[in-house]
């Protein structure tokens, strides 16, 4: 008898949890009308950001490819006139990007980032190809103060040898004698 | 005795003095190194290949290079102790490592790089600074970057140890122990570029390949060198359809791990922006498949017009065996002038290699190095064939007499006797050498040192006879190979050795023993006997001696077809170009000097680089499956195609009627990974 | 002959005014449940095309029909594209015996307010519930899926289980009614409907109609988690349509039955008949929608049991309680 009545109750409990929301009124929020702002770290649209010295960041290391599940970065490295490695091109094909971040977290330089600008849908699948030109912003993004280059201890025509974060100078063959 | 013993459980029977490094490594037991290498010897400075002996002989933390297997031995690799001394060595190694593997070339195959995250070590709790060094300028190919050091002196142990040169060693002390030149300069070693494959870490990189890409983006395959007769293994990387690096292959039988640096940097031809990409009929660009039509149409009136007798086709021992087989076949089929060798320029003595090798005293190059006697004649390994000169370091460094009959002044990375005598002299001095008799001939002057030489091979247990191609004759060759016989017939092992100075010289050969020298072509068509040339990867020019001639005679020509992937003079000349791919796309079977074919495979699909359809840039915004400039035919293919013919319909087919058409090619059927051994049908 | 005409062209009026008016419910009734699921769910539901998204049945049935006609590879061609159809016309059908309203008079012709009076209508009614079956188990069999399959034989188990309980359900009424035919089961209730003399046959035949309309919580043949869609999984365009429509006339249907069976069909105050009906059927679609909102899907072995255990016991004795009381009365 017991039973019965908790069945029942519980019965009643359930259908009148369900009227109630008949009466909440919708919590949605209605999409191209308004747009919710979304958190700074939400995964969208890739950048490639700069150095707080206004330098480019990325040196075209492979590593965001190479993480990459979708295969959907390529590029080519080469050396630019400060001696700096960076990419010659870089293109994301974002037809083929699932947003899932791996690319940032495999950055070891903090260059490439994901934005939560995320509206860039096309019916043509080449503007889905983004190029360095396309990628490229001139801010630091999400890490303001990153310089990989202040402690990567190579020499560039900006930082010699030595010239390093917790760098001592620099042993040549000459000082090595006796 | 071979010792048996026990490593991480496993029971091990290996052969007396192996490393119990090695023994591991035979068992599958991986023992992390940066110092080791097997073939540069142990020094025990890294301290990395540490491991815990529990029982026998020795006890307690060891390293593994440095004690050899003994019985009753017990070591475990993963003892906790050993673990934990390893990762701490691996620890103090990244104490001054710099914080650039993004930007190291080495990143993604270095052996630092891999034992530092399979040690776990991540974040560098020392507090103190780094050292640093200034870096040199080592010549055009290797960058050198030596705050990557780890102190492994695999560098310097290879360099004036195995290689025997001195302008780069190691200098310094404690903290700021520096490997290097004594003053910025290019490298004199013709092997350095073997550093790079040494190094462990990112001192000594690939400077012509600066940045191009990761290893793991590369489409690699092992090939086989083409640059001399010797056919060392490569490991060809490939990448955005262009080759980008060519390492040492490991092959027990050809060059063990090393390769030399005209192995290693001779590719640059094969990217090349001039490169024929395109069918070319009288300078109007068109798809090689249309150009070659066009040649076969020009071919059958001009055989109208003048009979077949008036057509030759020039080839030579850069072409794989298919091509070389397919437009001999065609040459025969259609009853054309005949086949042309342009190696038989370069090496006239070649096809004395082809007659004078048998299976009985033939000798692969890794075997070289445990000769005891060594006599060269008119070779200069360091200029012909650069591997020879290291095996016969090798051979000297454990012992080995060297002596060379030569007119040239030689200089090779070990001690030798030179017995200066003319090439015409050399036939003379070599069927001197009696195996039991007082030497023999007219030897002259050269009588005291040819007696000496004599006297050498009677004590040695394993002589090598090595016998140049290039400035003797084909009596010289054969001489050599009677010495051989003669004193295999006195129960001497004597081995034989040519150099050649193709990729496939002995495989043209092979196929065809009467193929004819170019200097009866070039005549031919000065006389106006021949009046059209087809090309096929071969360049008169390369090895003509008369150029004027040469001039000449091609002026007389009616018609002149170029089937090439370089972009030689007789391509820029020809009439119509059909371009072939390369052996790094194509791939092809190549019989080195000593017999042995190899399968070189090809590293990628072909069609024409990214970096020239992207001009720099990126690559053309263009959606499709189709492989730009990816129409380009095998050299063998073109044979069939000039012939109006559909050539084999693939690899296999080909091999299937290459094999058929020419019997001795037979065993490459049957061809295992370190190749397999032709001779000539008896 | 002239007579025989007039009847038939009334026949056929009546015909195509109940199928427009079912097909009609049947596109909106999906719009109904959509947007109060939405509600109970605290979303909006369909608002985009036309109006509160009035317009939705129209574009869905526009992409319905435009989308393309997938026949799987291995399916059995016929049977695979005749299945839909039995299911969607074995619920049209059904309407033919619902009674509208009371008999018209015009012009001294007495015109029913039904497509056909038949005498054994509740059997009728039973055998095209029973025949609406095949379709399920046809299609499910004809796709050459396992998920289609699995969902089929569900189908075929549920169907055999329920009616029985769905039968006996009905047994009081017919007793009360003294009749088969479904306009003297309205007539019967002039005085009071039968849902309060008879709450446990409402109640056993409510939830074994369900069942067979295969509704949450009884949705087992179609159950999206573990089958894909069941029965038609591989089914696309128009032909999924059509089982889609066949669900939602079958659930009209039960709203029909439910109000002739027990809230008295047509008749109440102060509305016209038909209008009656139709606010009884869309109340009793609400409450299965509500239902649907409200409870998660049933184990197997609970839907059996459920049936066996419980409904068939209590349906027997509920006949043999109402027949004591007639008898006693």
């Amino acid at each position: 008898m017991k039973e019965l009545f908790l069945v029942v109750h519980s019965l009643c409990t359930g259908f009148y949890t369900t009227l109630k929301h008949i009466f909440r009124g919708p919590a949605t929020e209605l999409y191209p009308e308004y747009k919710r702002p979304l958190p700074a770290r939400s995964r969208a649209r890739i950048i490639l950001t700069v150095d707080p010295d206004g330098r480019e960041r990325c040196v075209a290391c492979y590593l965001c490819s190479a993480a990459c599940p979708v295969d959907c970065i390529s590029m080519q490295a080469a050396e630019n006139p400060e001696g700096r490695r960076y990419a010659a091109w870089f293109r994301i094909n974002f037809g083929r990007c699932i947003y899932c971040g791996l690319c940032e977290e495999a950055c070891p330089t903090a260059a490439i980032q994901l934005t939560p600008s995320f509206e860039h849908a096309d019916r043509d699948i080449l503007k889905m190809v983004a190029e360095k030109e396309d990628l490229q912003v001139d801010h630091c993004g999400k890490d303001p103060n990153y310089n990989f280059y202040h402690h990567a201890g190579v020499a560039d025509a900006i930082r010699p040898k030595g010239g390093h974060v917790n760098e001592s100078p620099p042993v040549n063959v000459r000082t090595n004698m006796p | 005795m071979m010792p048996n013993l026990i490593i991480d459980n496993k029971k091990i029977r290996v052969a007396k003095g192996t490393r119990v490094i090695d023994a591991a490594e035979s068992a599958g037991i991986y023992i992390p190194r940066f110092c080791y290498f097997a073939e540069l010897g142990a020094v025990g400075a890294c301290r990395v290949c540490a491991v815990k002996f529990i029982d026998g002989p020795v006890e307690g933390i060891r390293m593994s290079c440095m004690v050899e297997a003994e019985d009753g031995m017990v070591v475990a690799t993963d003892d906790a102790e050993a673990v934990d001394f390893r990762r701490h060595v691996i620890e103090w190694m990244m104490m001054n490592h710099p914080h650039d593997c993004p930007v190291c070339d080495e990143g993604g195959h270095c052996l630092l790089q891999d034992l530092t995250v399979a040690g776990g070590h991540g974040i560098r709790r020392f507090a103190g600074k780094k050292r640093t060094y200034a870096d040199q300028y080592l010549g055009p190919l290797i960058s050198h970057e030596e705050n990557r050091c780890i102190q492994c002196y695999r560098c310097s142990r290879f360099y004036q140890e195995y290689c025997g040169y001195t302008d780069l060693g190691v200098m310094g002390i404690a903290q700021r122990i520096y490997f290097g030149r004594y003053k910025d300069g290019v490298l004199e070693n013709p092997f350095s570029g073997n550093l790079i494959d040494l190094c462990p870490t990112g001192v000594y990189t690939d400077k012509p390949s600066r940045y191009t890409g990761r290893r793991w983006d590369f489409e690699r395959t092992t090939g086989v060198c083409t640059t001399c007769g010797l056919g060392c293994s490569i490991m060809v990387s490939a990448r955005y359809r262009q080759v980008v690096r060519l390492e040492a292959a490991f092959s027990r039988a050809v060059n063990g791990a090393f390769i030399c640096d005209r192995g290693r940097y001779g590719f640059s031809w094969v990217n090349s922006e001039n490169r024929p990409r395109q069918g070319r009929v009288a300078a109007k660009a068109m798809a090689p498949q249309k150009a070659a039509a066009a040649a076969a149409g020009r071919l059958d009136s001009l055989a109208e017009q003048y009979g077949a007798g008036a057509i030759a086709v020039a080839g030579s021992g850069r072409s794989s065996l298919e091509t070389l087989a397919a437009w001999m076949d065609l040459c025969r089929r259609r009853s054309w002038r005949g086949f042309f060798f342009d190696d038989l320029a370069a090496a006239p003595a070649a096809p004395a290699a082809v007659s004078g090798l048998s299976p009985e005293n033939v000798v692969s190059m890794k075997a070289v190095e445990s000769a005891d006697m060594i006599l060269a004649v008119g070779a200069d390994p360091l200029g012909e064939a650069p591997m020879l000169a290291l095996a016969m370091r090798q051979a000297w460094r454990a012992g080995a007499k060297v002596f060379a009959i030569d007119s040239r002044d030689l200089e090779w990375p070990f001690e030798f006797q030179q017995v200066v005598a003319e090439p015409h002299e050399i036939v003379d001095l070599l069927s001197g050498i009696e195996p039991e008799n007082e030497i023999g001939g007219n030897a002259g002057k050269h009588a005291g040192k040819m007696a000496a030489i004599q006297d050498q091979i009677r004590h040695s247990r394993f002589p090598v006879i090595l016998c140049g191609t290039a400035i003797v004759d084909q009596s010289t060759a054969l001489a050599a190979a009677g010495l051989v016989k003669r004193l295999r017939k006195n129960k001497k092992d004597t081995r034989l050795f040519y150099t050649l100075p193709k990729a496939n010289t002995f495989g043209g050969l092979l196929l065809d023993h009467r193929v004819q020298p170019p200097d009866e072509l070039i005549h031919a068509m000065e006389s106006g006997e021949i009046k059209a040339l087809v090309a096929v990867e071969s360049d008169l020019w390369q090895n003509c001696t008369d150029r004027d001639l040469l001039e000449r005679a091609l002026n007389g020509l009616e018609f002149l077809c170029a089937a090439d992937c370089m972009a030689t003079e007789l391509v820029s000349r020809a009439d119509i170009v059909i371009p072939v791919s390369s052996v790094y796309e194509a791939g092809g079977i190549y019989v080195n000097q000593e017999a042995r074919a190899q399968w070189s495979a090809p590293a990628h699909a072909g069609g024409t680089p990214v970096r020239i359809t992207g001009a720099g840039g990126h690559p053309p915004r263009v959606i499709g499956s189709a492989i730009p400039g990816g129409d380009m035919p095998g050299a063998w293919q073109a044979a069939w195609q000039i012939a109006g013919l559909a050539p084999p319909a693939g690899p296999g087919e080909m091999l299937e009627w290459m094999t058929k058409t020419y019997p001795v090619t037979a065993p490459v059927k049957t061809m295992a990974a370190q190749g397999v051994r032709i001779f000539p049908l008896q | 002959m002239g007579l025989w005409l007039t009847g038939y062209a009334i026949l056929m009026i009546k015909i195509a005014v109940i199928l427009t008016g079912v097909l009609l419910l049947a596109a909106y009734l999906v719009l109904l449940e959509r947007k109060l699921l939405g509600r109970f769910q605290a979303r909006i539901g369909p608002n985009r095309t036309g109006i509160f998204g009035l317009l939705q049945p129209v574009s869905d049935g526009i992409k319905l029909l435009t989308k393309e006609d997938v026949i799987p590879q291995g399916a059995h061609r016929r049977i695979f594209l005749f299945a839909p159809a039995v299911v969607a016309a074995t619920a049209l059908l059904t309407f033919a015996v619902v009674p509208m309203g009371p008999d018209l008079h015009l012009g001294g012709r007495k015109i029913p307010m039904v497509v056909t009076d038949m005498n054994v209508g509740l059997l009728y009614v039973f055998a095209m519930a029973s025949l609406s079956v095949y379709g399920v188990v046809l299609g499910g069999w004809a796709s050459d899926s396992k998920y289609a399959m699995l969902g089929s034989i569900r189908g075929a188990a549920q169907m055999i289980s329920y009616e029985l309980a769905l039968g006996l359900s009905i047994v009081p009424v017919v007793m009360l009614a003294g009749s088969l035919s479904l306009v003297d089961i309205v007539d019967a209730q002039a005085g009071r409907p039968f849902i309060l003399v008879q709450p446990l046959a409402f109640v056993i035949f409510f939830l074994s109609a369900m069942a067979e309309s295969k509704r949450i919580p009884f949705d087992l043949p179609e159950a999206e988690a573990e089958l894909g869609s069941g029965y038609h999984t591989e089914y696309s365009g128009m032909r999924f349509g059509m089982f889609f429509l066949g669900e939602y006339v079958q659930m009209q249907v039960l709203g029909a039955l439910t109000a002739v069976f027990f809230l008295g069909g047509w008749r109440g105050p102060l509305l016209p008949a038909p209008l009656w009906l139709l606010v009884k059927i869309v109340l009793v679609v609400t409450a299965m929608i509500w239902i649907r909102a409200t409870l998660p899907r049933f184990r197997y072995d609970q839907l059996m049991g459920l049936g066996w255990k419980f409904l068939i016991p209590a349906a027997l004795i509920n006949i043999v309680i109402t027949g004591f009381v007639m008898v006693g009365i």
